[in-house]
């Protein structure tokens, strides 16, 4: 059992620009592509489920462009761009080929990253990944629910991204009314880089990927929320269906918020195709 | 050149046949409305009707009219301002005709909007003013329009549009957004270098310095008036100083509604109707509490973050905004709503035009679904009884602080207009 050390977020300068990075645990290098619901998206540091898997080896978590400290990175209009900066960001951390596990919008990049580098990629996980495009499965409108209705009410939020829409996880992660102000900004951060590349079209995907996905042969797995309303589980099938090294497609009881409503399950899954 | 207020009136082109119980059965009038409500048989003649209580504030002397962009909702019919001004340069004669604005990022090219109010410019002999705006909230949503970069768009689209009009072309743009290798406008505007450009915001200051340095005119687009209309003010004359210029009043302008009646009493009986149908139905997902509004807020995020955390230190989530107010009490504390005698309307857009020192008002004077016997009624009343008054004390007011910016202005003005 490695010895967990917390570290605070370091700033590692790449070309001119902040990037914070976060890491935890030893071993061989796990780089971490980060999402909504997640360390760097609704909250400054490691969560319960980064926590475990640390433990699958040395945890690095880049925060993404104008997240979390990172300064923003006004070349980045579109996914490719997003793509370089996390060529970057690797190049920066001298990261030559690694395992990389990428959630949500970090899914995506870490999808596109591979299929561009698949030299890069020692083993690929997606978790409730965006990015393709899936005929009549659209993702939800993360947008239009992050507005707040009857004055501060988060309820379409919660309703989109978790399975327990009134519990206490995705409560205290989206409270109504004004919550801690740095939380509301980071999720602000988010947003603003999903409007940048993630808009147009406005349902997070890339057409071109689709017809990519071949080159990605290493070991890959796809684990999916079974009750994701952000983006359907559908695109969970075909990402496994496309990916020529996917081991398996595994389902969690939850919803798109699986790392916070399911952390040790969705850790245990990830942790076993790493170990 | 000392000029008075300039009283412009503004018409929205709600749709106007909405059920009755439409608040309690509809979640919102933006974006998603559902457009199996618009009725077609009454629908008939609408624009006619709206056209003509333009032209009809042309007729009685209103100093010009104004238009603005909306899609996809109840409140604001024109998709298209410019075909509306287009007819509005074939039925009026004296006023300007204000566009405000036309929503460039929407635009796949923004030499579109350079040439169509060049050709507005031209068919109107000059009279128009050129709105450009960015756009906001719902635009994102029905134009597929991503938020993060239009600021950046919008102000590179602004300086093409204005090259478009005043440098002898073809000449080349090299825009990050709007790469051009021609850009060579025929007609030319009539106004020269080019039409006045308005620019609307809130109290963004980056957009007022924006617009300070441009020579452009800040319209306010705030929707309640007091000390923050005065507030804003300042920080606009101190962004036109920082250029090294000053301010004066024309160079700003602000948004009202006004009903005037024969007492307060009949103002209110009579407006009541068409108030409350714009308070509850208009402004619903727009400037109401309940519901959703697709205005501002973290699903648009157009504004730099810091500048997002200042807005949250700044505000309560569930304060009240304008289509909440409840009473004639409440909708009076927000001074943007003036419903009385014209004695009352007089005396409070006097202390208005005093202490907020603006020489543009820009006013609503048809409300949700307000008969146009009613909208003329008080378009008669305001010109006939309350604006002789404003105008004879604001220009000699203006003359007596502002006779030396207003003589020699240096910001960018229309010239050739009407000739």
């Amino acid at each position: 059992m490695n010895t967990q050390t917390m570290t605070p977020a370091r700033t590692v300068d790449v070309r001119g620009r902040k990037v914070a990075v976060l890491e935890q645990g030893t071993g061989a290098p796990l780089l971490y592509l980060h999402g909504f619901v997640d360390v760097h998206g609704v909250k400054p540091d490691f969560m319960p489920f980064h926590d475990r898997l640390a433990k699958a080896g040395r945890l690095i978590a880049p925060a993404h462009s104008g997240v979390n400290g990172t300064d923003e990175n006004t070349d980045i209009l579109t996914i490719e761009d997003a793509v370089f900066h996390t060529l970057e960001v690797m190049d920066a951390l001298d990261l030559k080929r690694v395992d990389v596990v990428g959630h949500s919008l970090g899914g995506w990049i870490a999808a596109e990253l591979a299929a561009r580098h698949p030299e890069k990629v020692a083993r690929l996980v997606l978790i409730d990944a965006m990015g393709l495009f899936v005929p009549n499965e659209p993702t939800g409108d993360i947008f239009m629910m992050a507005q707040p209705s009857d004055g501060g009410q988060n309820t379409g939020l919660r309703e989109l991204l978790f399975k327990d829409a009134r519990g206490k996880v995705a409560n205290t992660l989206f409270p109504d009314g004004r919550g801690d102000i740095e939380d509301e900004v980071r999720r602000y951060q988010m947003l603003r880089l999903g409007s940048f590349i993630g808009f147009k079209p406005p349902y997070f995907y890339n057409r071109t990927l689709t017809n990519r996905l071949y080159r990605i042969a290493c070991p890959s797995l796809v684990v999916w929320g079974e009750h994701d309303r952000f983006v359907p589980p559908a695109h969970g099938r075909e990402y496994a269906k496309l990916l020529p090294g996917c081991m398996g497609l595994k389902t969690v009881d939850a919803a798109h918020a699986l790392i916070a409503e399911q952390p040790d399950t969705t850790a245990k899954i990830v942790t076993e195709f790493l170990g | 050149m000392s000029q008075p207020v300039q009283l412009f009136c503004w018409h929205f082109m709600a749709y106007p046949y909405l059920a009755d119980n439409f608040d309690e059965t509809e979640p919102t009038g933006w974006v998603t409305v559902p457009n199996r409500l618009w009725d077609r048989d009454k629908a008939r003649g609408l624009y006619q009707e709206y056209i003509d209580q333009l032209s009809y504030g042309d007729q009685l002397g209103f100093d010009g009219m104004v238009l603005n962009e909306h899609h996809q909702n109840i409140y604001g019919l024109m998709p298209s301002p410019n075909m509306i001004a287009a007819a509005l340069t074939q039925t009026t004669t004296r006023g300007k005709i204000v566009v405000l604005g036309n929503l460039l990022p929407l635009h796949m090219n923004p030499l579109r909007v350079a040439e169509e109010y060049a050709m507005l410019d031209n068919m109107s002999n000059g009279r128009i003013i050129a709105g450009l705006a960015p756009g906001s909230g719902p635009e994102t949503f029905n134009y597929d329009v991503p938020s993060a970069p239009t600021r950046e768009q919008f102000w590179e689209a602004v300086d093409l549009v204005t090259s478009a009009w005043s440098k002898d072309g073809p000449f080349r743009h090299e825009g990050r957004w709007y790469p051009l290798r021609y850009v060579n406008t025929w007609p030319r505007p009539v106004q020269v270098p080019h039409p006045p450009v308005w620019v609307p915001g809130s109290r963004s200051k980056s957009t007022m310095v924006e617009v300070a340095k441009r020579g452009f005119a800040f319209f306010l687009s705030s929707r309640s008036h007091g000390e923050e209309t005065a507030r804003s003010q300042r920080e606009f004359a101190q962004a036109i100083e920082s250029t090294g210029d000053r301010y004066q009043p024309f160079r700003m302008g602000i948004l009202l509604s006004v009903y005037v009646g024969e007492t307060d009493e009949q103002a209110k009986r009579e407006s009541r109707e068409g108030i409350w149908y714009f308070l509850k139905n208009c402004l619903k997902g727009h400037l109401r509490r309940t519901g959703r509004q697709l205005t501002f807020g973290p699903g648009i995020p157009y504004v730099p973050p810091k500048d997002f955390r200042a807005l949250l230190q700044h505000s309560k989530p569930d304060s009240k905004l304008l289509g909440d107010a409840d009473s004639w009490e409440e909708l009076e504390k927000s001074n943007s709503i003036i419903v009385g005698s014209a004695e009352t309307v007089y005396r409070r857009l006097s202390q208005l035009i005093e202490e907020s020192q603006v020489g543009n008002l820009l006013i609503q004077f048809h409300l949700g679904n307000m008969k146009q016997d009613l909208v003329r009624k008080s378009m008669k009343r305001f010109i006939e009884e309350v604006a002789p008054r404003l105008r004879e004390e604001s220009k000699a007011m203006f003359a007596e602080r502002y006779g030396r910016e207003l003589e020699h202005p240096r910001a960018l003005v229309g010239v050739g207009a009407g000739k």
